[in-house]
C-alpha cells in the first residue's frame, strides 16, 4: 500500500506517455513502406543544449523565443516535460520517378543529392516528398496517441531541428521535437513566461506584420498610412519597403552564435578555440 | 420503424448497400480529422473529397490501370494494379490533398527542398513573378510537377495521420496509396492540389488491403466468382435430361425409383 503524490506521479507517468508514442510513430502506416523512423526521448537538463541554443536564435526570431522561454520557464518550475525526438532520413527516394522534387527521375536525383546535400534551419535536403509525407503520419500518429492519453503535447520544428543539429538522432535528415506534458491546462498555447516578454506595441508590430493591408490607409498617393495608433492621421506612419542591413547583421551574428554554441556542445571546438 | 439487414455480400446489394452508408460516415468525420490535424504554424491548406458508388470507384481503378500501363516506372505496375482491385473491393475512397506545396510554399529557409538555407531550390524552378508561383500552365512531363515545398507535403502527412487514426477507432480497414491519389487526381478529386493521396476504406471480414496474392489483378475474388459463373453455366448443360421424370441421383433399374443409390 502507498499514498503517491499526484503531480510527482503524473509528471513521472509522462514519460510512458512519451514511450507509448514513440510505438505510435513506428507503427504509423506509410504510403512508401519504406520508412524507418528513429525516435529518443530525452528528459531534463539533458534538454539545456537545445533550449540553450534555441534561446540564442530567438535572439533575433521570435519563433524560436517562443518556444525557448517557455522551456526556461518550465524548467525553473520543475515541470520539465520529457521530449520526444522523432526523425528520419528523408533523404533516400521512394523509386516511383513522380517528379514531385523536381527531378524528373529518383537516378537524375541521387546524382544531385550526392553532390549537393545541405543543411537549412530545419533539415537537410533535397528530400523525397512522399517520406516526408510518411513522416508526417508518423509524427501524426505520436501526438495522436498523446491526445489518447490526455498528455498535452505540441509537436515542434525548432527544438527538433536544434536537437538534429546538436548531433541527436544521428543519420537523420529531419527532426521533430514533441514534448509530452508539461501537466496542467493549455500550457503551449497560454505561456505564461511569455506575458511580458513582448509589449504591447511589439505585439501589435507583429500583427500588423502579418496583415498591414488591414491597418493600411489610402494606398493610392504613394506610400500608404499606416494606423498604428488611434488618432493615426496626426503625425502619420507611412508603410515603406527598405532593406534592412541592421537586421539582417544582427541575424548573421545570431546564426554565427549559435553555431558556435552547437560546436561546442558538439566537442568540435574547445573552449580555447572560441573567440572571445 | 425499419429493419436494416447487414451483409458484406453479395456486393452493391441492399444488404451490402446499408454497410457502405456505415462507412461513407466514417469517411466523413476522417475528413474532419484531417482538417484538425497539428502541422505547421496551424495554417490550412488542405482539401478533401470522397468518391463514393460503384461507378465512382470504378472509373478510379480504371485509371490506375491506364497509370499502370502507361505511365508509372515498371516497379509500380503491379502495385498500382493490385491496388485498382482494393479501390473496386473498397466501400468509399477518401482525397486528401495539399493546396499549398505546388504554390504557396512555407518561405522559411527549412532546407528540405534542396539543401539550402533559403527557398532558391523551389523558385529557381518554377515560373514566378517575385515569389508568386503562376501555376497556371497545368502540363506535366513527370506525375506530380515538381519541385513542390516539402514542408507543406509534410503537413499532408499530418492530415492522412488523423484521418487513418479515426478509420482505426472506427475498425474500418484503411490503406493510404499514391496510387489512388494519382489517379483521382487526375481524375478531377482535389482539383487545387498538385499532391493527392488516397485513402480506400473497406468494412468486410477479411482486410481487403492485407495478404494479397501473386497477380492479385487477375487472381482476386471477383474473377474467381466470374470463373464460377463462366464454367456452372457450361457444365450444368451436360446432364440435360427430363427432370420431371428422370432423376439420375436416383438407383437404375429398381422398382423403387424414390430410393437413393
Amino acid at each position: 500500500m502507498a499514498v503517491y503524490d499526484g503531480l510527482k506521479a503524473t509528471q513521472e507517468h509522462l514519460l510512458d506517455v512519451a514511450k507509448a508514442c514513440a510505438l505510435a510513430a513506428g507503427r504509423a502506416p506509410a504510403l512508401t513502406h519504406r520508412l524507418e523512423i528513429m525516435a529518443e526521448i530525452v528528459t531534463d537538463e539533458d534538454l539545456n543544449p537545445m533550449i540553450d541554443v534555441l534561446a540564442t536564435l530567438g535572439e533575433n526570431s521570435a519563433f524560436q523565443l517562443h518556444d525557448a522561454v517557455a522551456f526556461q520557464d518550465l524548467a525553473k518550475r520543475g515541470m520539465m516535460p520529457p521530449v520526444l525526438l522523432l526523425g528520419a532520413d528523408l533523404t533516400k527516394p521512394a523509386l516511383w520517378d513522380c517528379g514531385a522534387c523536381g527531378f524528373k527521375t529518383c537516378g537524375e536525383y541521387v546524382k544531385y543529392t550526392s553532390r549537393n546535400k545541405g543543411v537549412g534551419i530545419g533539415g537537410y535536403g533535397p528530400t523525397c516528398v512522399w517520406k516526408a509525407i510518411d513522416f508526417g503520419t508518423a509524427a501524426d500518429f505520436a501526438c495522436a496517441c498523446a491526445a489518447r492519453h490526455c498528455a498535452e503535447a505540441r509537436i515542434m520544428f525548432s527544438v527538433g531541428a536544434v536537437s538534429m543539429l546538436l548531433g541527436r538522432l544521428e543519420g537523420a535528415s529531419f527532426v521533430l521535437g514533441l514534448p509530452i506534458g508539461p501537466i496542467g491546462k493549455n500550457l503551449w498555447f497560454d505561456r505564461e513566461a511569455w506575458k511580458n516578454i513582448l509589449n504591447f506595441e511589439r505585439k501589435m508590430m507583429t500583427q500588423m506584420a502579418g496583415g498591414p493591408s488591414m491597418w493600411m490607409a489610402f494606398s493610392g498617393g504613394g506610400n500608404p498610412i499606416l494606423k498604428t495608433k488611434p488618432r493615426w492621421w496626426e503625425d502619420p506612419t507611412f508603410l515603406k519597403v527598405e532593406q534592412d542591413a541592421t537586421f539582417i547583421e544582427k541575424d548573421v551574428n545570431c546564426q554565427a552564435k549559435a553555431y558556435e554554441k552547437i560546436m561546442r556542445y558538439r566537442g568540435v571546438f574547445g573552449d580555447e578555440d572560441i573567440p572571445k | 420503424m425499419a429493419r436494416i439487414h447487414i451483409d458484406e455480400w453479395p456486393p452493391y446489394s441492399p444488404s451490402d448497400q446499408a454497410k457502405k452508408d456505415n462507412v461513407l460516415i466514417v469517411a466523413k468525420l476522417m475528413v474532419n480529422a484531417a482538417l484538425t490535424a497539428p502541422f505547421t504554424g496551424g495554417v490550412p491548406g488542405h482539401e478533401a473529397e470522397i468518391a463514393y458508388g460503384q461507378k465512382e470507384l470504378e472509373l478510379i481503378a480504371r485509371e490506375m490501370e491506364r497509370l499502370a500501363h502507361k505511365e508509372v516506372p515498371e516497379r509500380l505496375k503491379k502495385p498500382f494494379l493490385y491496388e485498382a482491385v482494393m479501390v473496386r473491393e473498397s466501400d468509399v475512397a477518401v482525397f486528401l490533398g495539399n493546396k499549398r506545396a505546388h504554390e504557396t510554399p512555407m518561405d522559411v529557409g527549412c532546407g528540405l527542398c534542396g539543401g539550402e538555407p533559403n527557398c532558391s531550390f523551389v523558385y529557381e524552378r518554377l515560373n514566378h513573378f517575385n515569389g508568386i508561383i503562376d501555376t497556371t500552365d497545368r502540363s506535366r512531363e513527370t506525375a506530380i510537377k515538381g519541385p513542390v515545398c516539402v514542408v507543406r507535403a509534410h503537413d499532408l502527412g499530418y492530415a492522412i495521420g488523423s484521418a487513418l487514426w479515426v478509420a482505426a477507432d472506427c475498425f474500418v480497414d484503411s490503406k493510404a496509396c499514391y496510387s489512388v491519389g494519382l489517379a483521382g487526381r487526375n481524375l478531377g478529386f482535389c482539383m487545387n492540389s498538385e499532391i493527392v493521396v488516397g485513402i480506400l476504406l473497406g468494412v468486410a471480414s477479411k482486410n481487403p488491403y492485407a495478404d494479397i496474392p501473386p497477380n492479385y489483378h487477375l487472381t482476386n475474388m471477383s474473377k474467381q466468382v466470374d470463373g464460377i459463373r463462366k464454367i456452372t453455366t457450361i457444365t450444368r448443360q451436360i446432364p440435360n435430361h427430363p427432370y420431371h421424370t428422370f432423376d439420375p441421383a436416383k438407383k437404375a433399374g429398381t422398382k423403387d425409383p424414390g430410393k437413393e443409390e
